[in-house]
């Protein structure tokens, strides 16, 4: 597979990246699918370093080895990750993502309702963590009801295995990290400014369910239902192939016939599932669901 | 548009009168690199582009940029030929040498948005070659960078009406070529053509200008025009365009290039898009870096 070879790498300084870690950035693309470009090499060099002062790994060579062959190597690489996606989570987080979804998914996902009995909208966020994720949708949808979303309901079902997590998100406050990206418009309309924290709205919360899912707990997720939307970013990463698949084949089977599927940042399905087909929106990608066959649970 | 109109159009773009002759480096150095690259030899290819000053100034920009693999500083066109080779060096000098084809009071098209999108869509061709193990990857960069020569030809000779293009594109957020067709009847393919055959072009190179929006319509050189095709497409959808965002969904698989390719390069039933398409982002900086140190506005 003529795709898995290291590209050349690109950064912004002189010389070239240390080829064991174009071997790391690579490495992990194929355990857990998420992909450090070239201009992250920098960035991804810092973490590795971080790991390895932690590990007392000398060079990126040793470090690799504790990726590979140590018998931490399982336990390292979900360090790693930790690391890669550390302060991910925010609203708006990934913008072209949310454009894209708002601009192009939800007419293409209107239009496909269109045969449908009920003007509801299904979304599910799974992984949800602390909460901006599925509150972000809330808010962006509610902005829709007054022209594209006229005389529709919708709902965001939020997942999560942690309890702090769903706790915290439940709760609704916010700090300035989580809020970084957010537009003053949205502050001031979505939000109360409780002192150094800024608290959701009800009309916000009001459309999202939060609730403690475990991914692996096949009889529930397989009751999360006619779903027109799944978003699961920088959750995939952390499973090994099979359960990859496995979720994977939940979500076929969750999402309706014009269903999608977005994950993270530089995150891929590739060699995980033939069922959905990979789509290209401006400056993000998205997963529909193929025709070729439906799935029977 | 009425018919009428059009053929005003078209009788325009037949004169080619107000679009410049092929710049005068371009014309030598297509016809001395289209020579095998084994009969090139070093200080040929360093005379010529040595000849004008500032093309050999912007060749050492490129020379020096990762996006042509070179890691140590090279400052000479003579070290540059020699540390990257006569391919490269091709790319790069016919890259600068059409960076001056550009009129220099034009409203229709930013100058750096097009050469940002005719430079990406050069590496991108050229990579995506290399990746799915196209038989003639130089030939891949070369036309990639040519693909929208007709949007110049536009720019010369039909700019009011371009500018109404551009706009309409911009607007509904369609495809360029779209948005010409409605507007003006025909495209920058059409024009495109007009102009790579005046210019004596090679037939594939013609085959890629005039076809890259309607690649099943070509008869001649289908693989490469539609490997153009696919990384012009790709470029277009990750923030390479040409400069307002295409609100479109793009299933790559379904595009017609890519039956075609396919033929060729059986190696891409099993190509990884996402993660060509995330590696395009990781040198989308430096194309906006290499381009703003390039192209400067007269």
């Amino acid at each position: 597979m003529t795709a898995s070879a290291p590209s050349s790498a690109l950064s912004a300084g002189e010389a070239a990246p240390n080829p064991q870690l174009i071997r790391i950035r690579d490495l992990v693309y194929q355990v857990a699918g998420i992909f450090q470009p070239d201009n992250k090499l920098r960035l991804l060099e810092d973490r590795c370093v971080k790991r390895m002062e932690v590990l007392g790994a000398k060079t990126l060579r040793e470090y690799y080895e504790c990726l590979t062959v140590k018998p931490i190597r399982q336990a390292e690489l979900v360090s790693l990750l930790n690391e890669i996606t550390i302060g991910e989570t925010c609203f708006f987080r990934n913008l072209p993502q949310l454009d894209a979804l708002r601009n192009i998914v939800l007419l293409k996902i209107i239009e496909a309702r269109a045969n449908l009995p009920l003007r509801h909208l299904r979304i599910w966020s799974a992984g949800c963590s602390t909460g901006e994720e599925p509150y972000t949708l809330s808010m962006m949808l509610l902005e829709e009801t007054a022209s594209r979303l006229k005389g529709w309901t919708f709902e965001i079902l939020a997942t999560d295995l942690n309890e702090r997590s769903l706790a915290h998100a439940k709760h609704g406050s916010y700090g300035t990290y989580s809020t970084r990206n957010l537009t003053s418009y949205y502050r001031q309309k979505y939000f109360t400014d409780r002192g150094d924290e800024l608290h959701v709205n009800p009309d916000v919360k009001a459309h999202v369910n939060f609730s403690r899912l475990n991914l692996f707990d096949d009889s529930r997720v397989a009751f999360m239902k006619g779903l027109d939307l799944i978003m699961c970013c920088n959750v995939l990463i952390y499973f090994d192939g099979l359960s990859k698949r496995r979720v994977i084949q939940h979500f076929y089977n969750n999402l309706l016939a014009h269903g999608y599927l977005f994950l993270g940042h530089s995150e891929s399905l590739y060699g995980i599932s033939e069922d959905f087909r990979l789509v290209h929106l401006p400056s993000a990608t998205a997963y529909v669901k193929s025709e070729k066959r439906q799935v029977n649970r | 548009m009425s018919g009428e109109a059009k053929e005003v159009l078209l009788r325009r773009l037949e004169g080619l009168e107000q679009m410049p002759s092929i710049p005068v480096i371009l014309g030598p150095l297509l016809r001395y690199f289209e020579q095998p690259l084994e009969s090139l030899d070093v200080q040929g290819a360093v005379d010529l582009i040595s000849q004008d000053k500032s093309l050999a100034a912007q060749c050492l920009h490129m020379a020096n940029s990762p996006l042509f693999g070179r890691w140590q500083k090279v400052d000479s066109v003579r070290s540059a030929v020699v540390a990257l080779g006569m391919q490269r060096m091709r790319d790069i000098a016919l890259s600068c040498s059409v960076l001056k084809l550009m009129p220099d009071d034009q409203t229709g098209i930013d100058p750096t948005v097009f050469w940002e999108h005719s430079l990406g869509c050069a590496l991108v061709s050229r990579r995506f070659a290399r990746r799915i193990g196209f038989a003639d990857h130089g030939k891949a960069y070369l036309a990639g960078l040519l693909h929208d020569l007709g949007i110049l030809v536009n720019l010369w000779i039909l700019p009011q009406e371009f500018q109404k293009a551009m706009a309409l594109a911009r607007s509904r957020g369609i495809p360029l070529h779209e948005a010409e067709s409605e507007t003006m009847g025909l495209s920058h393919c059409d024009s495109g053509r007009r102009l790579a055959e005046q210019w004596d072009l090679t037939p594939e190179l013609v085959e890629v200008v005039s076809w890259h929006h309607q690649v099943e319509s070509a008869s001649n050189h289908r693989a490469l025009l539609a490997l153009v095709s696919l990384s012009d497409l790709l470029c277009r959808m990750n923030g390479l365009g040409h400069g307002f965002i295409e609100e479109r969904q793009v299933n790559f698989l379904e595009q017609p290039g890519f039956a075609l390719l396919l033929k060729e390069c059986p190696t891409l039933e099993s190509f990884d898009w996402a993660r060509f398409t995330f590696e395009l982002e990781g040198y989308l900086d430096e194309v906006h870096r290499l381009v703003s140190l390039l192209y400067r506005p007269k």
